[in-house]
């Protein structure tokens, strides 16, 4: 092993964090070095991550690029420890790539700029944590370090929505069930945002000294989930106890991966939240969550697990299906997308539920192609915004004729969501649909349904927004910008790899889950 | 043979090149599409003849389990997913392949998208000309031939799925290539949404079967069939379930009302999709999952059933549409619904035979219309007549695709109409046959009213100047009706090697075509009545059909109304579906967010409103609660410890 | 020999003396010489129980005078730092009446 190899993960955490850091020192008043010097360190972290998904070694399998830095002693028994499996591979990966395209795309910030890059990297060091620790209390750290500066994020550089629209009208009856006008303040969105994934963080902690309390009481008092993962596998941990414990890391995971009910904060945050840190969020962010559910709940409470998976796949079917209706009738271009994270990450949640390994395997490469998606969306919706202040679905037309590239890109975007196989989202829910199948197969009917569903949405707004005549009103429209083209055309490539050569990917999701899953 | 790969490879390629190159190129990008297909059809006959010289002892060739035919499968493996070196058949893994299989279905279905791809492709260059779009036409045209052969090539259910979803969304491109109108972006969703809710079966099918047989491959799933490893329920739920599938795509009822919308495409788009190939791949569908639908009685009159209701009410609407390209989808609707009738009836080669017998005659049809609209651009078979005046050439070829399609002798469609017809007597109550010779009649009736409006008849001034089409789509028009005419010829018993297609296309066991003389006779006596009932009323007008539209007003009105099946769904998707949305997005807003996220946030700022009060900001008010907390605590302490 | 009992009661004297002063006085000043009366009635009884604690009134055990002389260090600290604030307070507003500095509140 060499110096690389030994420090890469720790590189992957400190040079974002550094680059957070020696950004305060940038002059405040001039936003282009603070835009610069950010491309340069997520350019870095995505050279690193590109390099350790490349190096990870699939023959060989298990945790690799190990280090392990002590830190606090008995009784505590704290360590910052490194590793990265297949899984955590891909989603560093992940982060890598959607870390560099929303700091690209966030050329448009122009208020202060270096704060929000300090934010932007900062939360990016923290992603990286979460998916190469194996320590709990680092974990846990990581954890809130990339959620926390979301509120941040969204309250100073978010945007309100104001929506006017006149109730939906039936034989000149107002419809009972219409939402009408409605009003969501950016502060709104990012202050529920944060109490809901807080909320979610305390059910966490609970789990987390629940864990220590009961390696302390099976003798040997202990945060590293390598240790706790023997004493599982040893069983240390009693039924009764993995019973109460496990539901608590199911929710408290679940809710930033948008698990139903606990998901409104998703579409009001994201919809709130500036362009890079929308593609940030939904792709990277809300993957935190169903990596955590993997990582925490199912390695060290398998038993919990087992017993818990039933209500999980039936509510990450309710996801599914309740997303892709709630989106079809809505007008926000941007809830539409948020409401499709919900239903999407349903297929996650459900490919995780069904304890099959294709299904996992599925769920995992659907974290992947929905974080590429989700954000390649977002990016294209902010650059229509950016550009018509308009996102109302109704109101936007024709704008194939105008801005070509951004609606192409977009386009792309939206068939990989309705599960069009060449793209990345099909292979995906493919695998999980497969998976949902050999165990719970009405549940997976509902979401092959749910796919049909998704269709109907996106096309309606492909129609409504892009498609028809060049609007007068759009008339001096520009055109994505070379950035944002950049962006859009790497992360199309990407869906179309993935959708078209997925064993890259698959070989090495297939060895994490297979050490996950060789504990059931 | 193994190169037979490269037929839809190469238009893939073609793809991101007219895309990213195709402005810059000469003609677009144009010919690099021709050029492509044109490669493709090289090389079938390269694999045609390959396959010809083969036998089970050729390398990747055996006698298919199930088929009983020779199957010929070259494979690498695509992806992998599961536990690693898990046994496959355990679940525990699943192999996905890039896997091609050859075989006479194969092979004929080749044949016919190749050639009318080919056709269709250099008739746009006359049709499309001048337009600004044409790379992403060909573009879009090039992907949809590719994604078409591969669902042809498939060897393995999934491969077949994702050709079947990129197929239906280059249909989704090209119905709605001139989007800046309303109808054809509507017509556009329509077809892609209709379809994918037979889609949904299909995926659902094709994990049914693998939940119970551990594969994906076709070749397996019909060996586990044929060796009864399936209980005849899963047999028969999988079999309707890819029949749902078969349903969306070949437009069978109640899901053919994405066809006639569809029309709102270029015309060759319409000549390609609609008529040849992908509303054929449905028919393919069932015909290549043949084992599985043959093993239950159930699967196979449900097909036959629902093949022959699409079949009789589509050739109703079609007497009476007004608009010529519907007039024609009607058609290719009710044509299907025979394809179908047939396969459910076990007239296998019956139904493959029609297949590309209509194929070349409705995309000769389909062109001749475009070649109408090109000129005229009306559609409306009312305002037309005597057109073969000032378009002799478009006269004659429309009116050979015409007949042959109306199952006039010798011509292509009436040997296989009539391979259908005694198919459908062997197998089936006697019901179907006498329904089927009525459907038989009436798409006579309506071919010979298409024609005879438009081409025959009082001559339309308006239409003085018209011209007629240039060479591209005359030419290719013309190698269209040579197939028109002459394709029925390959089902007799030629001297020499070539036993007639009966031999070629079979399943099972071998067996001829066979020809039943009083069937025959009925047929032919039907269409050539047809046909010449309709010069009478529609050309000479010497019939008056006023009476009779008076005494049926009810009914034409129905068959006018195309049986408001649209509307039906019209009124779900308005009333029902988007009102659930609308309800299910209120809930989530009132209830789900604004009481149970929004609620506890609520109950805690109301709580803390009200209690706020105490904070007087007297330093003294708070040093008294302070002082009686610690004698109350000096209290507590004592009694606790006395 | 003095009884720990009369500590306790000179403590608790001067201790409920304090609090009477904090609550009734207006003057932040007087509120501030009213706090450090408690806390010396606090370092009295810590005192008198640390010298009592074997029975003999030997010097037993340190931690008594130890807390106390704590205390005596941070009610400097803090006398120096409420002046400061009285004075900031009078310099803002005039006055170090209390009742009119209520701003610490709903």
């Amino acid at each position: 092993m060499n110096s690389f190899d030994q420090s890469a993960l720790l590189l992957t955490i400190l040079v974002p964090l550094a680059g957070a850091v020696l950004s305060m020192f940038l002059p405040r008043n001039r936003p282009n070095d603070a835009w610069y010097f950010a491309i340069f360190v997520s350019a870095i972290t995505l050279i690193i991550s590109v390099v350790l998904f490349v190096g990870y070694d699939f023959a060989a399998g298990g945790y690799q690029f190990i280090r392990i830095y002590e830190w606090l002693d008995e009784p505590l028994n704290i360590d910052l420890h490194l590793a990265m499996d297949g899984i955590a591979a891909t989603l560093v990966l992940l982060n890598g790539i959607v870390l560099f395209g929303a700091v690209l795309i966030s050329q448009t910030i122009k208020h202060r700029t270096r704060d929000f890059f300090v934010l932007l990297l900062a939360l990016g060091s923290g992603v990286f944590g979460v998916f190469v620790v194996q320590d709990l209390f680092f974990l846990f750290f990581f954890y809130e370090l990339a959620v926390l500066p979301m509120y941040l994020l969204i309250g100073v550089w978010g945007s309100s929505t104001i929506f006017e629209a006149d109730r939906q009208r039936l034989w000149g009856i107002p419809l009972p069930f219409d939402l009408g006008s409605y009003n969501r303040p950016k502060e709104y969105g990012a202050m529920k945002l944060m109490l809901v994934l807080v909320g979610g963080s305390v059910l966490i902690w609970v789990g987390i000294l629940a864990l220590y309390v009961a390696s302390d009481q099976a003798g040997s008092p202990t945060f590293s989930m390598v240790a706790l993962g023997e004493l599982a596998k040893n069983g240390a941990f009693s039924p009764t106890f993995q019973n109460w414990v496990f539901p608590l890391f199911m929710i408290g995971f679940g809710v930033l991966a948008g698990l139903w009910p606990f998901h409104t904060w998703s579409p009001d945050g994201h919809v709130a939240a500036p362009t890079g840190v929308s593609m940030l969020h939904a792709g990277v962010l809300m993957k935190l969550g169903a990596f955590g559910i993997i990582r925490v709940g199912m390695v060290l409470l398998p038993e919990g697990a087992e017993a818990w998976m039933p209500v999980l796949i039936v509510l990450g079917t309710v996801n599914v299906v309740y997303g892709a209706i709630s989106a079809m009738s809505q007008r926000d271009l941007k809830y539409i997308i948020g409401y499709s994270s919900v239903s999407h990450m349903g297929y996650v949640i459900m490919g995780i539920a069904t304890l099959h390994p294709v299904g996992l395997t599925g769920a995992v490469l659907q974290m992947f192609s929905h974080g590429i998606m989700t954000a390649l969306m977002f990016a294209m919706v902010g650059a229509i915004y950016e550009r018509t202040h308009v996102r109302d679905i109704t109101i936007l037309n024709g704008l194939m004729k105008r801005m070509g590239f951004a609606s192409f890109f977009f386009a792309i975007a939206g068939l990989a969501s309705l599960g069009l196989p060449g793209l990345s989202g099909f292979v995906a829910e493919f695998m999980v649909f497969t998976g949902a199948f050999k165990t719970y197969l009405p549940l997976a009917v509902l979401a092959v349904i749910g796919a049909a569903l998704t269709a109907i949405y996106i096309l309606r707004l492909l129609a409504r927004t892009f498609f028809g005549e060049a609007d007068p009103r759009w008339e001096g429209l520009t055109d994505a910008s070379p950035v944002e083209k950049t962006v859009g055309a790497a992360f199309v490539l990407i869906l179309l790899f993935v959708g078209i050569w997925p064993a890259p990917f698959t070989r090495v999701i297939n060895v994490g889950v297979d050490s996950v899953m060789s504990l059931f | 043979m193994v190169w037979a790969w490269l037929i839809p490879v190469i238009s893939f390629a073609v793809v991101p090149l007219i895309i990213l190159f195709g402005k810059r190129l000469p003609g677009k990008g144009s010919p690099l599409a021709i050029l492509a297909i044109l490669a493709g059809f090289a090389i079938f006959w390269v694999v045609f003849a390959g396959f010809l010289s083969a036998g089970p002892e050729t390398e990747g060739c055996d006698i298919g389990v199930g088929t009983k035919v020779l199957t010929c499968n070259f494979q690498i493996t695509w992806f992998e997913a599961g536990i690693p070196g898990a046994d496959t058949s355990g679940f525990d893994r699943i192999e996905i392949a890039w896997g091609i299989t050859i075989d006479p279905l194969t092979v004929s279905m080749l044949g016919l998208a190749t050639f009318v791809a080919l056709m269709v492709q250099i008739y746009s260059l006359g049709y499309m000309h001048g337009d600004p779009r044409m790379d992403w036409y060909y573009a879009f045209h090039a992907l949809f031939i590719a994604s078409m052969l591969t669902l042809v090539l498939a060897d393995n259910f999934l491969l077949l799925y994702v050709a079947w979803e990129l197929v239906g969304l280059c249909s989704y491109l090209l119905i709605g290539f001139w989007h800046e109108r309303p109808e054809p972006r509507e017509a556009a969703k329509k077809a892609f949404i209709v379809t994918r809710i037979g889609d949904v079966g299909l995926l659902v099918g094709i994990l049914l079967l693998w939940s119970h047989v551990g594969s994906f491959s076709m070749s397996e799933t019909f060996a586990a069939v044929a060796g009864g490893e399936l209980s005849d329920g899963v047999v028969t739920a999988s079999a309707l379930l890819l029949f749902l599938g078969a349903m969306g795509k070949s437009a069978q009822f109640p899901f053919h009302v994405w066809l006639p919308d569809a029309m709102e495409g270029p015309t060759p788009v319409s000549a390609l999709i609609h008529a040849a190939t992908m509303v054929a791949a449905g028919v393919y569908l069932v015909a290549r999952a043949f084992p599985i639908f043959s093993a239950s009685d159930t699967a196979m009159l449900v097909v036959a059933t629902v093949g022959l209701i699409t079949a009789l009410g589509a050739a109703t609407i079609a007497l009476v549409a007004t608009d010529l390209k519907r007039i024609l989808a009607y058609s290719t609707i009710s044509h299907l619904g025979l394809m179908m009738l047939s396969l459910g009836a076990a007239g296998y080669t019956a139904a493959i035979f029609h297949l590309l017998a209509h194929g070349f005659a409705k995309a000769l049809l389909f062109l001749g219309a475009g070649s109408v609209m090109h000129s005229t651009e009306e559609l409306d078979v009312r305002k037309m007549g005597g057109l073969r005046k000032v378009m002799p050439v478009t006269a004659i070829l429309f009116s050979i695709g015409a007949l042959s399609l109306g199952g006039i002798p010798i011509l292509a469609g009436f040997w296989s109409k009539d391979e259908i017809l005694i198919a459908v007597n062997n197998h089936l109550n006697p019901v179907f046959i006498v329904l089927t010779l009525l459907t038989a009649f009436l798409s006579a009736l309506y071919m010979a009213r298409a024609m005879f409006i438009v081409f025959y008849g009082r001559f339309a001034e308006q239409f003085e100047h018209v011209h007629d089409a240039p060479p591209t789509m005359s030419i290719t028009m013309g190698l269209l009706a040579v197939f028109a005419v002459l394709f029925g010829l390959v089902a007799l018993n030629w001297p020499g090697a070539f036993d007639g297609i009966g031999y070629f296309i079979i399943y099972e066991k071998g067996h001829g075509l066979e020809f039943v003389i009083w069937l025959a006779a009925v047929s032919t006596v039907l269409a050539i009545g047809a046909f010449i009932y309709g010069y009478l009323a529609y050309a000479r007008k010497s019939v008056n059909l006023e009476g009779a539209r008076r005494k049926f007003a009810w009914p034409l009105k129905v068959a006018e109304g195309k049986y408001y099946v649209d509307e039906l769904y019209q009124w779900t998707i308005d009333r029902v579906v988007m009102s659930l949305s609308r309800f299910v997005a209120w809930v989530d807003r009132a209830l789900v967010n604004d009481v149970g996220i929004n609620g506890p946030g609520d109950v805690t700022r109301g709580l803390g409103e009200k209690l706020k009060y105490h904070v007087t900001g007297y330093v003294y008010s708070y040093v008294l609660v302070m002082a009686l907390g610690l004698v109350g605590l000096a209290i507590f302490w004592w009694l606790v410890s006395r | 020999m003095v009884p720990l009992v009369a500590f306790q009661l000179l403590s608790a004297a001067l201790f409920a003396i304090g609090i009477y002063g904090v609550m009734a006085r207006r003057s932040a000043v007087l509120i501030v010489m009213s706090i450090e009366l408690m806390l010396n009635a606090v370092n009295i009884n810590l005192i008198a129980a640390a010298s009592h604690l074997d029975g003999s009134g030997r010097w037993a055990n340190f931690d008594g005078q130890i807390i106390a002389i704590f205390i005596i260090t941070v009610a400097a600290a803090e006398v120096g730092l409420a002046m400061a604030i009285i004075l900031r307070m009078y310099r803002n507003r005039s006055t170090v009446n209390v009742d009119e500095i209520n701003l610490m509140k709903w």
